[in-house]
């Protein structure tokens, strides 16, 4: 199987009964489907705070699948994918219901790549190797001087580091006169000190080193002539936790109608629909408002219109946004209908929605040419509400 | 030019913005404004001591703060000064620049900051958009601030095919544009090839409207200074000039849709370019402007609008596209920073299209600037139900 | 062009302390209509009115861009619209700069807030403060006023008496102005027992909960003479913001009015505050605010205040016959109905609260916790 960053497609999938979080899957009973090309389908079953997963060509009945390849589908995992980004340019797919298959994301922790491991040898190997790349010549002027490290245990060694004319040489032994020596009991301390994890004074301290000679050269002019260590790793840095604050804020409103919105509302309550007419151009609007927009004058005559009409335009909605009040979001698609009613003319349009099952039947007004023809279904209870019209229905 | 000619001119100075991007946790309000101050500040080779007035805009509800200028003077830098808070929903960024010239020209002020910025993260943005219709009726009923009637309407004229190729051209030469500006936040390297793909599998939103087509929602900020005309040309090498603008509402009912030609729809877009250009004697928009920052919030409205914005005829705007002639390098290149469906701090976002256009006026916009000289620039903004917001730029005082 | 900026009309409906039978736009209706009727502007293109500023607050219409809710009936439909999000007497200010610039000649502002839609307006201002730490401590606009007020009384030896004192007068002069909002007139025993809201501040300290809404229609020094006979000239503005965390603040200082006030001052040419102008306007949302603003403006030494008070200063300067904001006007309104009561004032139009032979009048206004944000607006009577 391919390798994305060193993490492959079945690691992600292995990984998931042990990330898997039950909190994260209450009111979650469905099965998704995951289509990676050319690595394998696997499907996930989410019941009872609890998940199955299976490898199988058998995808039916998910009520939603992703489809993408192994680099897009590793790299979101791993971080390395933005996944807005490759949802957006069409990298990866998602069939079926995309608000179910929203909710996967809280079912799992976040996928960590597993460290892999290096030994104190491969790290004084490393380190040193490194050191001339890490030399900075132009802090050297003038100077002369020779370190040595004395690095003591099973994994430790000899190592001199030398510079002079602003080059910097390294060897695998001790000679002559060091300027100044490290002597360490176990090379690991060393290790462990060079990568930030034990500070100098704690070593010192607990007798786990010595310095002798010109310590100064150590400790002040070292850090100056060469680059920091990086961890080939590059774990050893705690990447810096993000605190969030998470607060619905709300603030109760008691909305005034006012006379002209109210008498809107209080007709549909009498199962009525009133726009309001400008004086002066006579076009009505609905739900009427307290002037004319165009002529700027206050247009406070009611007429009652519809409550049958043509839709002139329909969008099919299959994105839905949240109510803000409730975080609901209307089950899609859904048909949200302009509807000319009896009466109005042009673009005197009520919105509101058809019937679902009635989608696919509505066709649109354009010009002469006039639209289904539909009708409200009134809800029992009315409370003076634009819901007291339940919806609009094919007036057969 | 407005009513009057202008008490004084008005040039911009200083521009900044950061690098929009979709999570800018690592900052906080204010100190992401201070980002873009500071970016602008250092453009114009100056400090906050020369700064007479701070001009600030966002929609505050997205980030639920009231009268967040107040905390946000620990990022705007506007402590002792003036300071003015303007807001008009998503074209609030023009309507910064136009009050700020507003400000410089009447000779209440010699220098300008204006600030816009927004951080969408920290909000619920969709609840915050359906949240802008009455409560009382349109709130509980609306699908959002999406609509597939713009495609619809194009579809209608052109045909499915024809519409949706051009829609997706539209969409990938704004994604070749952003690529090319560091600051934008979605740059995917799309390829022509991919339109029929793209068409097939980018998921509906409503109607014909896909996903890929939409703006993007991002958190950033833009800072822009402007300058009286005798001290834009001590401290600028390059001032660019504001020779005019305009703002056009419309009442917050949609009732645009009848679709019968009897009931014409008059777009706020189509009249403000009519009142600007004519106003400034410009028969040719098309000619006459080498660059257009438009505010596009999606791919139909842009192609929509091109035909309004230029008045011109037929089929005349889908041919700049297909023969991609908005492209950098195009006969009328549009978006070079990749346009609202790039980035979209709202707040920022129709200051950001100025700054761009102004960039592009001084001829250090970066890898996405024109290779051709730019004299005369256009920048417009949209928002609320349907408002425009229009600003022209000039590159030497010689109208 | 000239330098100065002509009132033409004004209309307003009353102070109230709820609206509950009109929404915001009924509530504008009512002052569009009487701006039209009397200055017989138009929206003509050419020679009418093609922007429109106006002021109000999405928080407390707890409505995004809440003014798209009005553009019809402000009469923005195919006009300019420009909301200023900020105390409204900031809009003047920024409508002085539409007009000197030369972009626009006539300019309609018109504003509205229902302080009473919301449960609590302390909940409004308290979403003014940041999310980590300011705002989960449950700083607002009342309790951050009463940590000013404990700084400002000290200061300049105001006595709870005193405070007493302003708010039975808010009440009487409100009571004298057409569209006050309607109070029990209360006397200073009742204010000393009022109960403690944020101590020193007690709840008749603070204005009452307000709803109101204006209009004014502004025009360029050239155009006065066609929409009126009696034109109020706004000569100076002037606004400067302080600093946010209230310990980086020297809350006792007047830093921000006394740099807004002095701005204003030099634009209109006044030397002499105390000599030049007669009729001073302050928004007071609560007692201590009114000799602290004081003040600031310059007319009551810095740290007399109390002996200010007792000097009989409010009478001397003729401050607050309106009644003040501590009579009631909704937060971000009272710059507007400050210049209003000015406009009234200069063009002889204030009834029983006329201030004989009023030249020049001072209108002020704050955003923000204990006035972060200040603004001063100057004015001058037609014939100077």
């Amino acid at each position: 199987m391919a390798e994305y960053w060193g993490v492959t497609v079945a690691d992600i999938f292995n990984s998931m009964p042990e990330r898997f979080r039950p909190e994260g899957a209450k009111d979650v009973a469905a099965a998704f489907g995951y289509d990676i090309k050319g690595e394998g389908k696997w499907r996930l079953t989410v019941k009872n705070d609890a998940m199955a997963l299976e490898q199988t060509d058998d995808l039916s009945g998910c009520v939603a699948t992703m489809a993408a390849d192994g680099e897009t589908f590793v790299g979101v995992n791993v971080g390395q994918v933005d996944a807005t980004n490759a949802f957006m340019s069409g990298k990866f797919i998602i069939e079926g219901d995309m608000a179910a298959f929203g909710k996967t994301g809280r079912l799992f922790r976040k996928f960590v790549l597993a460290q892999k491991e290096m030994t104190t040898k491969e790290y004084l190997a490393d380190m040193f190797a490194t050191i001339a790349g890490r030399f900075k010549p132009d802090e050297a002027d003038g100077l002369e001087a020779s370190f040595a490290f004395a690095l003591g245990g099973a994994e430790g060694g000899q190592w001199s580091v030398f510079i002079k004319d602003k080059v910097c040489t390294v060897t695998t032994t001790i000679e002559g006169k060091p300027t100044v020596t490290l002597e360490f009991n176990d090379a690991r301390d060393y290790v462990d000190f060079i990568l930030g994890k034990i500070d100098a004074q704690s070593i010192l301290a607990s007798g786990k080193a010595a310095a002798k000679g010109d310590i100064n050269m150590m400790a002040a002019k070292w850090p100056l002539l060469f680059e920091k260590y990086k961890d080939p790793l590059g774990g050893n840095v705690k990447e810096q936790e993000l605190l969030t604050l998470k607060k619905t804020i709300s603030i109760n409103q008691r909305f005034a109608t006012g006379p002209v919105m109210g008498r809107f509302l209080r007709g549909l309550k009498d199962k009525k629909i009133y726009a309001n007419q400008c004086p002066r151009c006579g076009r009505l609007q609905l739900p009427p408002r307290e002037v004319c927009a165009e002529c700027r004058v206050r247009a406070a005559d009611f007429v009652e219109v519809g409550p049958k009409g043509e839709v002139r335009y329909m969008d099919v909605v299959y994105y839905a946004m949240p109510d803000p009040l409730t975080g609901v979001a209307r089950e899609t698609p859904y048909g949200s209908i302009n509807i000319l009613l009896d009466g109005c003319k042009g673009n005197e349009t009520l919105p509101h929605f058809i019937r679902k099952d009635q989608i696919e039947k509505i066709q649109m007004g354009w010009n002469e040419l006039k639209g289904t023809r539909v009708r409200p279904v009134w809800e029992e209870n009315r409370s003076g509400d634009i819901w007291d019209i339940q919806y609009f229905e094919i007036d057969e | 030019m407005a009513q009057h000619k202008k008490n004084r001119n008005v040039g911009i100075i200083g521009i900044g913005q950061t690098k929009h991007s979709s999570h800018r946790e690592d900052v906080n309000q204010p100190e992401l404004i201070h980002e873009a101050v500071r970016l602008a500040l250092q453009d114009a080779n100056l400090t906050m001591q020369d700064i007479d007035c701070v001009v600030h805009g966002n929609m505050e509800l997205f980030e639920m703060v009231h009268q967040p200028d107040l905390w946000h003077v620990l990022g705007t830098g506007a402590y002792g000064k003036d300071c003015i808070r303007i807001t008009t929903g998503g074209t609030v960024g023009a309507t910064l620049a136009c009050a700020s010239d507003n400000l410089a020209a009447s000779g209440m002020y010699d220098i300008v900051m204006a600030i816009g910025f927004e951080k969408l993260q920290e909000g619920h943005t969709t609840g915050g958009i359906t949240n802008m219709a009455d409560p009382l009726w349109f709130r509980k009923i609306q699908a959002g601030a999406l609509t597939g009637s713009s495609a619809y309407d194009v579809e209608r004229e052109f045909g499915l095919e024809r519409a949706n190729r051009a829609s997706l051209t539209y969409r990938i030469i704004m994604d070749k544009h952003a690529c090319l500006n560091p600051n934008a936040h979605r740059a995917f390297g799309l390829e022509f090839s991919q339109i029929d793909d793209l068409i097939r599998t980018s998921p509906k939103l409503v109607g014909e409207l896909k996903l890929i087509e939409m703006c993007s929602q991002s958190d950033g900020a833009c800072c822009v200074i402007f300058a009286c005309e005798q001290k834009a040309k001590e401290l600028a090498e390059t001032p660019v000039w504001i020779r005019d603008h305009i703002t056009v509402h419309r009442e917050e009912t949609f009732n645009i849709f009848g679709y019968d030609r009897k009931a014409p729809v008059i777009k706020t877009h189509k009249f403000a370019a009519e009142q600007l250009f004519g106003r400034n004697g410009i028969n040719d928009p098309l000619n006459y402007f080498d660059v257009f920052e438009m505010y596009d919030p999606a791919t139909w409205w842009a192609i929509d609008w091109l035909r309004d914005f230029f008045a011109l005829e037929g089929d005349e705007h889908l041919k700049l596209i297909e023969n991609r002639e908005i492209m950098i390098g195009g006969r009328m290149p549009i978006n070079p920073s990749g346009g609202v469906i790039g980035s979209n701090p709202i707040g920022a976002t129709a200051l950001i299209r100025v700054a761009e256009a102004a960039l592009q006026v001084r001829g250090n916009a970066g890898p996405h600037q024109i290779p051709t000289p730019v004299r005369h620039a256009l920048a417009s903004g949209f928002g609320g139900t349907m408002w425009t917001v229009m600003t022209m730029l000039e590159k030497e005082l010689n109208w | 062009m000239g330098k100065r900026l002509a009132v033409c009309a004004v209309a307003q409906i009353k102070n109230h302390p709820s609206y509950h039978d009109l929404r915001f736009q009924n509530m504008l209706l009512e002052c569009f209509e009487p701006i039209i009727e009397q200055t017989q502007v138009t929206f003509d293109m050419e020679k009418g009115i093609r922007t429109i500023i106006t002021c109000s607050d999405d928080v407390f219409d707890a409505r995004t861009i809440s003014d798209n809710g009005i553009t019809d009936v402000v009469g923005a439909h195919f006009r300019g619209e420009e909301k200023i999000a900020q105390e409204s007497i900031n809009g003047l200010g920024y409508a002085m700069a539409c007009i000197l610039s030369g972009h626009d000649d006539v300019i309609l502002f018109m504003g509205h807030c229902k302080e009473s839609q919301g449960e609590s307006r302390r909940m409004v201002s308290n979403l003014a403060y940041d999310p980590f730490y300011c705002r989960p401590l449950g700083m607002d606009y009342h309790n951050v006023a009463a940590l000013q007020a404990r700084a400002y009384l000290e200061k300049s030896q105001v006595t709870d008496a005193q405070m007493a004192k302003i708010v039975v007068r808010s009440r009487k002069n409100g009571a004298k102005n057409p569209y006050g909002r309607e109070n029990k007139i209360v006397d200073e025993a009742e204010v000393l027992n009022s109960p403690l809201y944020a101590d020193p501040l007690r709840e008749l300290h603070l204005y009452p909960v307000t709803d109101w809404a204006y209009g004014m229609l502004l025009c360029s020094e050239e155009r006065a003479a066609e929409f009126t006979k009696n034109p109020v000239w706004i000569t100076g503005y002037g606004s400067c913001m302080d600093r946010y965390f209230l310990g980086d603040r020297e809350l006792a200082s007047n830093f921000s009015l006394k740099n807004a006030a002095q701005r204003a001052y030099a634009m209109a040419g006044i030397k002499d505050p105390c000599r030049e102008i007669q009729v001073f306007e302050l928004s007071d949302q609560a007692a201590y605010q009114l000799p602290m603003w004081a003040e600031g403006v310059g007319i009551a030494e810095e740290g007399r205040g109390g002996q200010w008070l007792d000097e009989g200063g409010m009478e001397t300067f003729s401050v607050n016959l309106s009644g003040g904001q501590l009579n009631g006007n909704p937060l971000l309104l009272g710059g507007a109905a400050r210049v209003i009561e000015c406009y009234y004032q200069l063009s002889r139009q204030a009834g029983l609260r006329q201030v004989k032979g009023a030249k020049r009048a001072l209108a002020q206004a704050a955003t923000g916790g204990a006035g972060q944000h200040q603004a001063v607006i100057v004015m001058e009577a037609q014939g100077g």
